[in-house]
């Protein structure tokens, strides 16, 4: 059936969309999920950007309107992502997708009206002639499973995906994700970017329609604290001395088109700092300050301090934003706890990190740190991080996608016509 | 709601969406606190694309149906074009105002038997010490102090003067 055509391997993501062809080690596409429009009323202002548009060295994306397939991380709206799937497909890949298969990431509990919605683009919309659904915790074990085997000889690992949407730790069992045992936080990129707009337009400047440029600055300037008081005094110390302070500059739509950090040497300045303690020490061999003046900012800049770790942090406790749920930690604990006592060790074992927020500097550590008072004594906490954490999702596909039994998990077109599909959907056991 | 109606300038992001799902969740709880529904509005917010009217937004003329305009994406055969208009006209109606939550209440979770692992059951749940930290609302330190007027956070006087001067009353948190 898919014997000589391509298997098309779309992880989509609510954040960054990866597509590109089974049997690959990276996918041709890496682009943001949505569309925009730019403000104002010239010419080109009602033309909608999709996906790799939005990437162009000559776009700025100041003040666009965004539109996203994805809400909370489902599927919600299919007109939108076909707008992103033709621009991929035909644009991106140029593959005739009613001469392929489609291996497609879906989230879990995806309820069945968007199974159907989904079915529905996939099949009538683009005519692919099979599908393929898999979850991301059982593509993210058999990526690494297959990279390193030794590591997994127990057959299960715990997957912790921290992404755009939301963040799953999820025990996965011989390629099989426990969804009885899965947990979810509501927090990830997404509402930390927002949570950072929300900050800088508060404190400086007024960057509420900047989601795509605040997205960027966290990406660039955000970390996790390993002590957060001792890091929240030394951000309170004046401008010179504060070895935090670095500043964004917003496009201005004539010299830059894109938003950029004014001096990366100041904003790596942290990562030389003593990790605790010792502030006092270390005075003797910074800089003599010439000038402890408030620098001028210019009009299209914000400065960034506690911000850059205080943002982060709320994956670490929510209820500091008010918010009502356990932090990562807890989130992994809980879902090892959910599974038979057997295998709680070696899930312990065995966490990996996956998901573009787990990207943050020092994220591992902390939660290494955070996580082993909680977890019982004689078991071992060894976190995994995965090497392109934006990445591990797709090549786990890409590796389901190129193995022997991959058409027996598919569903074909025709079966789909013939049976619709909430019975199509039961084969993929979710 | 605690000076929603003024709010000025950067924060008028509390859209009539968030707004809609704030009295929802707040009549849940039946709770007339007025700063616990600005609370909820507020991590609401932290789920929208947008800043502003979100609404209003989709109401405007919508990408798939202005296809007169030289769209790269919407180089497609005619017929599949006009199949697609009416399909998408009758979607649009529907889909505008349809947001994740609404399809979960829709799909009626709770009436499945309690083994069954659901979206619902997934859920990490509260944490097991509610300890909140509370962070300056003007400069980030660990703040100590509540403003009595909007609950508003702040660590010193310096930055209650600020907060006094311009943002008391402006902003729902
Ligand atoms: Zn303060
Ligand atoms: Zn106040």
């Amino acid at each position: 059936m898919t014997g000589g055509s391509r298997v098309v391997v779309i992880d989509n993501g609510g954040g960054l969309l990866k597509a590109g062809f089974g049997g690959d080690n990276d996918p041709i596409a890496v682009v943001p999920n949505c569309i925009a429009k730019s403000p104002g009323s010239n010419a080109n202002s009602k033309k909608w950007l999709a996906a790799d548009q939005l990437q162009a060295q000559d776009v700025d994306v100041t003040g666009v309107t965004l539109r996203r397939p994805i809400d909370r991380g489902y599927l919600i709206n299919t007109e939108v992502q076909r707008e992103v799937w033709e621009r991929v497909l035909r644009g991106l890949l140029q593959v005739d997708p009613t001469n392929s298969s489609l291996l497609l990431v879906e989230p879990q509990f995806n309820p069945p009206a968007l199974q159907h919605a989904t079915d529905e683009l996939v099949f009538e919309e683009f005519g692919f002639n099979s599908l393929c659904v898999a979850d991301a915790p059982s593509l993210v074990h058999l990526y690494e499973a297959s990279r390193q085997p030794s590591l997994f000889h127990s057959q299960c690992s715990l997957v912790v995906d921290c992404g755009f949407s939301f963040t799953h730790a999820s025990p996965v069992l011989q390629n099989f994700t426990l969804n009885y045992a899965v947990r979810r936080m509501d927090l990830g990129g997404k509402a930390l970017t927002n949570y950072l707009k929300e900050l800088v337009s508060y404190r400086s400047l007024n960057v509420m329609d900047e989601t795509l440029l605040i997205d960027d600055a966290k990406e660039k300037l955000c970390f996790v604290s390993l002590d957060v008081p001792h890091d929240l005094r030394l951000a309170s110390l004046s401008f010179k001395d504060n070895p935090f302070r670095c500043s964004y500059i917003l496009p201005d739509g004539i010299t830059y088109k894109k938003g950029f950090v004014k001096d990366l040497d100041e904003a790596r300045r942290y990562c030389s700092l003593p990790v605790e303690g010792e502030l006092d020490k270390k005075d003797g061999d910074r800089d003599i300050d010439k000038d402890r003046k408030k620098p001028e900012l210019s009009q299209n800049e914000f400065a960034l301090t506690n911000e850059r770790f205080l943002v982060p942090e709320m994956l670490f406790h929510p209820i500091d934003l008010g918010m009502n749920q356990a932090g990562l930690a807890e989130c992994i604990v809980r879902a090892a706890q959910a599974c038979h006592p057997y295998i709680q060790p070696v899930l312990y074992q065995s966490i990996i990190l996956t998901g573009g927020s787990t990207l943050f500097p020092r994220f591992a550590e902390r939660l290494q740190r955070e996580l082993r008072p909680l977890v019982p004594e004689e078991y071992q906490v060894k976190i995994i991080s995965q090497e392109n954490p934006i990445l591990g999702v797709w090549r786990g596909g890409s590796v389901l996608a190129s193995s022997p039994d991959f058409d027996s998990m598919c569903v074909t077109k025709s079966e789909y016509e013939e049976m619709g599909s909430a019975r199509c959907r039961r084969r993929f056991f979710h | 709601m605690d000076g929603e109606e003024e709010n000025p300038g950067p924060f008028r992001r509390t859209s009539s969406r968030t707004r809609r799902m704030a009295s929802r969740m707040a009549s849940a709880l039946s709770s007339s606190d007025n700063r616990a529904q600005a609370a909820l509005a507020r991590l609401d917010a932290l789920e929208s694309d947008n800043a502003g009217a979100e609404v209003v937004d989709l109401n405007d003329d919508e990408y798939g149906s202005t296809d007169e305009e030289d769209h790269v994406l919407m180089q497609k055969k005619q017929s599949k074009n006009m199949k697609r208009k009416t399909r998408q006209g009758k979607a649009l109606e529907k889909r505008a105002v349809r947001s994740f939550m609404d399809v979960l209440q829709e799909a009626n979770l709770e009436a499945l038997p309690p083994h069954v692992p659901t979206y619902l059951r997934a859920a990490v749940g509260p944490p097991s010490t509610s300890s909140r930290r509370h962070y300056c609302s003007v400069c980030g330190n660990s703040a100590n102090y509540t403003c009595p007027r909007c609950g508003t956070r702040f660590c010193s006087c310096r930055c209650q003067v600020i907060h006094n001067d311009t943002r008391c009353l402006k902003f729902v948190a």
